[in-house]
This record gives C-alpha cells, structure tokens and sequence, in this order.
C-alpha cells in the first residue's frame, strides 16, 4: 500500500470519519450546504466573470463587480470548501483513487494557479481594466478560463458519486455508502453493484 | 399511473447510461447560474455585495440569464423526472421540493421583482425580501439533493 492509500485509509477510520460518514442526517446536510453554495455563491464567480467578459452588468464598473462581491465569494468558498473536506476526508479510503475526484483536485489546484497568474493583471487591477477603452483580452481570457475550470470542478464534482470503484484492481473496498454509490435513479449502476457485491 | 413508469420516453432515457449525469450536469451547472444570479440580487437587497440602491439595475442585467439558465434548470429537470416518474412522485422529498419551487418561482416574479426593482427600497423591507428570497432558494436545493437520501 502507498503512502496516499495508507493516509486515505488511516483518514477514513477516524472516530468522526465513521461517525460523519455513517450519519443519515449530518451527512446529506453538509452536502446539501456544499451543493447550495454553488448556488449562492457560485453565481457571484460567474458574474464577476461575465463582467470581465462585458456581457453583463455593463452599468456597473468591473472594480465594483469584484470589489464589492469579494467579501461574499469569501465567506462562501470557505464554507464550501470546509464542507468539501467533511465529505472527502471522512471517505478518503474511497476517493483517493477515484478519478472524478482526482481530476476534480486537478482544477481546483489550476484555479489556484489561475488565480497567482491573473490576480496582479486582472482581479486587482480593476481600476486600469476600468479606464481602458475596452475591456483588455487577459481579463476576457482570465475569466473564461475561470468559467471553464469552475464549470468543470462542478461537473468532475457530480461525477464522483458515479464511480464504481476499482474492484477489479484487486483494491478492496469497505462497506460503501449506499446513498453515495447506488442512488435509487442509478439503476444500471444497482444492478452492477449487486452483481460484485451479493451481501 | 404504471404507464407513467414505463412510458417510452422514459424507456429511451434509460437505455443509455450518460443520459441522467448529464442531464445532472446541467440542472447542476444551471441552477448554479439562474439561483446565483438571483443571489446576487439578494445580496444587494441585504445591503451587502453592489449597494441595495443598485438592486434595480442589477436585477435588469441578470434577469435575461436568470430566466435563461431556470428554462435549461426545469428542461433538464424534466428529464431526471421522466426517467422514473413514479419513484419521483412518491419520494417525500421531492414533494418538498416542488412545492418550494412554486414558492420560490411565484415569489421572484412577483414580490421580489417588484421590491428589487423598485428606488428608494427601506433596508427592513430589503433585508426581508432578500432573506425570504435565499432561504426559498436553498430549500429547492437541499429538498433535490434529499431526494437521494430519503427512502421512498
């Protein structure tokens, strides 16, 4: 076993890993609460970034746009990223290898690059983006590159819950997540699922 | 009502695998947009994010894409429904969840589009509105992801 494999699996058999992760009612809330912030505050990154492009909020000035929704993207990606680490580090054991997951940390870690890239350019230089005659291309090209990696981080994020897991690599799986896995929708999944695992 | 179950349109659904995560993708990606812009004029009317004077343009700017991405939202919807109309009607949590949609529908096009589009709007009545408005909005959510985790 890998030292990624031994962590995941040490991570998972904590006490509040299992408690969480075993919870019929703390678990769907954190993962309504983290699926309700892209709601909330996924518009706000969304909306900076069709300001960046100029297909909206054209009467407001793009400091304005990023300025004023900074404070509310904050809280927002603070809770949405603690709730993440709920829901992923309680079932580590079954998201390291998961490749959904693995692409989804991907983009996460390029959004973070993307940020280091375009912050001094674009998102705090707001004032210069707002005196130019028009909207410079590395602010159209920032955000829709930001629209693309958070689209994908959403899409990669739903896709998790499909993967069927790699029984047949020879790496055991624990007692999965029912609601996780085989969601009452999924029935050709169920099928399979009953198949590998009769008991 | 077992027509319903195993109406074709269901059955052609079915037969791929990709149809409902995809479908899942866009009520994802879509209620991401049409709920978010709709926050963000919630925000306004809290007094936080573009200043709650600001509400009236906001709410110009962003209801073309709010109106847009709720049609992808239901149109994609519809489509998880369809694949299993009845396992749908009879989850709990999905009769929570409509019954909010209505709510929260009904209530942005009427009260919140007057409130939110009017000048001079008084912090009570904006903080009320916008308030009413999120929790409306989060419940639609929360009631759809539920209906994976209650036991029909």
């Amino acid at each position: 076993m890998n030292s990624i494999a031994a962590f995941s699996q040490w991570l998972s058999e904590r006490d509040w890993a299992m408690d969480f992760a075993g919870s019929a009612q703390v678990y769907p809330i954190v993962l309504a609460t983290h699926l309700a912030c892209i709601a909330v505050f996924g518009g706000l990154i969304l909306l900076t970034n069709l300001r960046l492009l100029g297909w909206t909020l054209k009467s407001f000035s793009i400091s304005d746009v990023i300025g004023r929704f900074r404070i509310w993207k904050r809280i927002g990606f603070v809770i949405m990223v603690t709730c993440g680490l709920l829901l992923a580090g309680s079932e580590a054991n079954k998201y390291y290898y998961n490749p959904y997951f693995l692409v989804k940390l991907t983009l996460l870690v390029l959004i973070g690059v993307h940020g280091l890239v375009f912050r001094p350019s674009v998102y705090l230089n707001t004032q210069e983006l707002d005196r130019a005659p028009v909207i410079p291309p590395r602010a159209k090209l920032a955000a829709g590159l930001s629209l693309a990696l958070w689209i994908g981080v959403v899409s990669m994020g739903r896709m998790i819950g499909y993967y069927e897991g790699p029984s047949e690599l020879g790496i055991p799986l624990g007692p999965v997540k029912q609601s996780l896995y085989v969601q009452p929708q999924d029935r050709s999944l169920c099928a399979i699922w009953t198949e590998r695992f009769p008991d | 009502m077992l027509f319903l179950q195993a109406n074709p349109v269901a059955q052609a659904l079915n037969s791929a695998e990709w149809v409902f995560p995809t479908a899942e993708i866009f009520h994802i990606v879509g209620f991401g947009i049409s709920i978010g812009t709709i926050a963000a004029v919630d925000f306004s009317l809290l007094g936080g994010g573009l200043r709650r004077k600001a509400a009236p343009r906001l709410l110009r700017d962003t209801a073309p894409w709010t109106l847009t991405a709720l049609t992808i939202v239901i149109l994609a919807g519809l489509v998880l429904f369809l694949t299993m109309p009845l396992d749908y009607l009879r989850n709990d949590s999905f009769r929570f969840k409509i019954i909010a949609l209505i709510f929260a529908i009904a209530f942005n096009y009427t009260i919140h589009r007057k409130v939110a589009s009017s000048e001079n709007i008084s912090p009570p009545l904006g903080i009320l509105v916008g308030s009413v408005s999120l929790i409306l909005w989060v419940s639609v959510v929360a009631g759809g992801l539920f209906i994976a985790f209650v036991t029909a």
